[in-house]
């Protein structure tokens, strides 16, 4: 089971694998990481329909937005999950998110219980 | 010798009548009047010719010679000597003759032509004193009355004089007082443009300090999750020790790794610490979310004054603190961001008791802390008071007080951003905010909102 990741902190990469070390040991999660909007919308178009069951972005990123980018992953994969990433009490991108097809909206600093919990979800379904 | 009691009564008229405006004393008109019924009742006998005639002669005599003893000796009189003087030759003539006739009538008969013309030359003598008389009177009166006039004049620019004076006197007090409280407003109009100069370069402040914050927020949050993360690791990592068999080095790994991860964790701590920080800043920047609705002010303050109290007392260092409420009930609902606004009344409060400890931590059991919290429609705006009797605020550091990171408060125990939010959180009301204080008396933190912030 695939999930993206999309974020313009490179050190993402490392927390996320750490944090689901055992996931990505025992329970088939597999992440993969993209550090732009660009770079997530190129992986994602590999193939058709993509390959990765779900995508959690960022929004605030140099180049692409995160919302932007929802925006064109929900024109072209509407099956696709997107789940948003922003700072704490950022209503105004939380309504736009959400309006615009994002299934979650987990806030900065991430509270990584509840990110476990959503991906164990997607992993049993 | 009718002619001689004529004098009298002629005088006397003359005297009674020149009175003037002072007027004589009693006593003179006492004898002007006697004076004058005794000259009408010798006339009236001389006339009857009525026995003893020498006797009333003799006491005609006495009656002009007693009037012009009066006029030469009565200080009152004095201005009169002249008068005194005109009737004296007839007088002298006729008390001569009534003398020759009486006491030698032969004598009389020769020397009687001589006595009628010295008569007559003493009449022409006394009509013609009588006349410079009158004309000296005359002067006389002329000048009393210029002089009485002169008076009149001085008395009057006296008056005014006196008048302008006292006008002047208020005149001067007013502008003392105009002046006076001009200089206070010009006062209160520096201090307020010191407080409002300080508040803009704060207001850029706040604004860089809230950037700053929102780029130190992501590696904050690696820092907390990275350490978080590590001192998980090395939980698993003891959970798998047991599995090695000890050895010496197994010993030395294992104290080395306690200390790591009590080093992450005091990272993790101060990262925290950083972030709570941070948070605060960004409180700074958020304004703009969360509308303004009419609220009940006075609700918000009983509710959120209440709640600081009782957050005060659950927390170490409680203190004994009288709140006192002075709420206007008459206050219409104000268009507020409650959630915002109900910080503005917890800070300040809680601002106000850690002064408060600190002047109880002083000044002992001697001084009672208390809390005012006022409300009061002022024209066009609602005007909210927060006064503790507390250490006060030096005039130096009071235009720093609403400067991010100022505290006076030690160590780790508040971050410097009370107050600062407060200012940025009354600033998005359109109101205002203001410190006064006297040292070691009060602080009052006077806001101002508008009443409907459309
Ligand atoms: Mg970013």
């Amino acid at each position: 089971m695939k999930i993206l990741v999309v974020d313009d902190e490179r050190d993402v990469e490392d927390l996320f694998r750490q944090k689901f070390r055992k996931e990505i040991r025992n329970e088939g999660l597999e992440l993969v990481f993209a550090f732009s909007g660009k770079e997530a919308l190129e992986i994602l178009e590999t193939t058709n329909p993509p390959q990765v069951a779900s995508v959690f972005s960022d929004i605030n990123m140099p180049g692409m937005s995160g919302l932007e980018m929802l925006g064109i992953i929900k024109s072209r994969f509407p099956q696709l999950q997107v789940n948003m990433i922003s700072a704490y009490g950022d209503t105004d991108n939380y309504t736009r998110a959400m309006s615009s097809g994002a299934k979650g909206f987990f806030t900065k600093p991430v509270d990584f219980e509840s990110l476990r919990r959503e991906i164990g979800e997607i992993l049993r379904s | 010798m009718i002619l001689v009691n004529l004098i009298s009564l002629f005088l006397l008229y003359y005297l009674k009548k020149s009175s003037g405006p002072q007027g004589f004393p009693a006593h003179l008109h006492r004898y002007f009047k006697y004076g004058m019924i005794a000259a009408a009742v010798l006339i009236a006998l001389g006339v009857a010719a009525a026995p003893p005639v020498i006797l009333f002669q003799l006491l005609s005599f006495v009656l002009v010679g007693g009037i012009i003893y009066l006029i030469l000796n009565t200080p009152e009189l004095q201005y009169q000597r002249a008068l005194a003087i005109t009737p004296l030759p007839i007088v002298g003539v006729q008390l001569l003759d009534y003398l020759i006739k009486t006491l030698s009538p032969g004598i009389h008969e020769v020397i009687e032509n001589y006595l009628d013309a010295a008569g007559f030359f003493a009449l022409i003598w006394a009509v013609t004193m009588w006349l410079n008389h009158r004309k000296q009177m005359k002067e006389v009166e002329i000048e009393r009355i210029i002089s009485k006039e002169q008076e009149r004049q001085l008395r009057s620019t006296a008056e005014q004089k006196i008048q302008l004076e006292m006008l002047v006197a208020e005149r001067t007090s007013e502008i003392l007082n105009q002046k006076e409280e001009l200089q206070h407003a010009l006062d209160h109009l520096r201090s307020t443009q010191e407080q409002l100069i300080q508040q803009e370069k704060l207001a850029s402040l706040g604004q860089l300090t809230a950037g700053i914050a929102h780029e130190i927020k992501n590696p904050l949050n690696f820092v907390n999750n990275f350490s978080e993360l590590s001192v998980d690791f090395l939980q698993e990592i003891g959970e798998e020790m047991p599995k090695i068999a000890d050895s010496p080095e197994k010993e030395n790994i294992l104290d080395l790794l306690e200390n790591v991860k009590s080093n992450l964790e005091k990272i993790r701590h101060h990262g925290s610490r950083a972030d709570s920080i941070v948070k605060s800043m960004l409180m700074h920047s958020r304004g703009g979310t969360g509308s303004l609705e009419p609220t009940d002010l006075n609700g918000l303050i009983r509710e959120y004054s209440n709640l600081a109290f009782h957050g005060m007392r659950a927390n170490p260092n409680p203190i004994n603190v009288d709140i006192q409420l002075a709420l206007d009930e008459t206050l219409p609902k104000v268009r507020l961001n409650a959630e915002d606004f109900s910080r503005v009344i917890l800070n300040l409060v809680k601002n106000a008791f850690d002064a408060m400890r600190d002047k109880i931590s002083v000044s002992g059991s001697e001084y009672h802390a208390k809390v005012q919290i006022r409300t009061k429609e002022q024209g066009d705006d609602v005007l909210i008071e927060v006064e503790d009797n507390g250490p006060g605020v030096p005039e130096q550091i009071r235009d720093k007080l609403l400067m991010p990171f100022f505290t006076t408060k030690k160590g780790t125990e508040g971050t410097g951003l009370g107050l600062s939010i407060t200012h940025d959180i009354i600033k998005s009301h359109e109101g205002t905010l203001e410190i006064i204080s006297e040292e070691g008396k009060f602080t009052i933190f006077r806001i101002l909102i508008p009443k409907s912030t459309e």
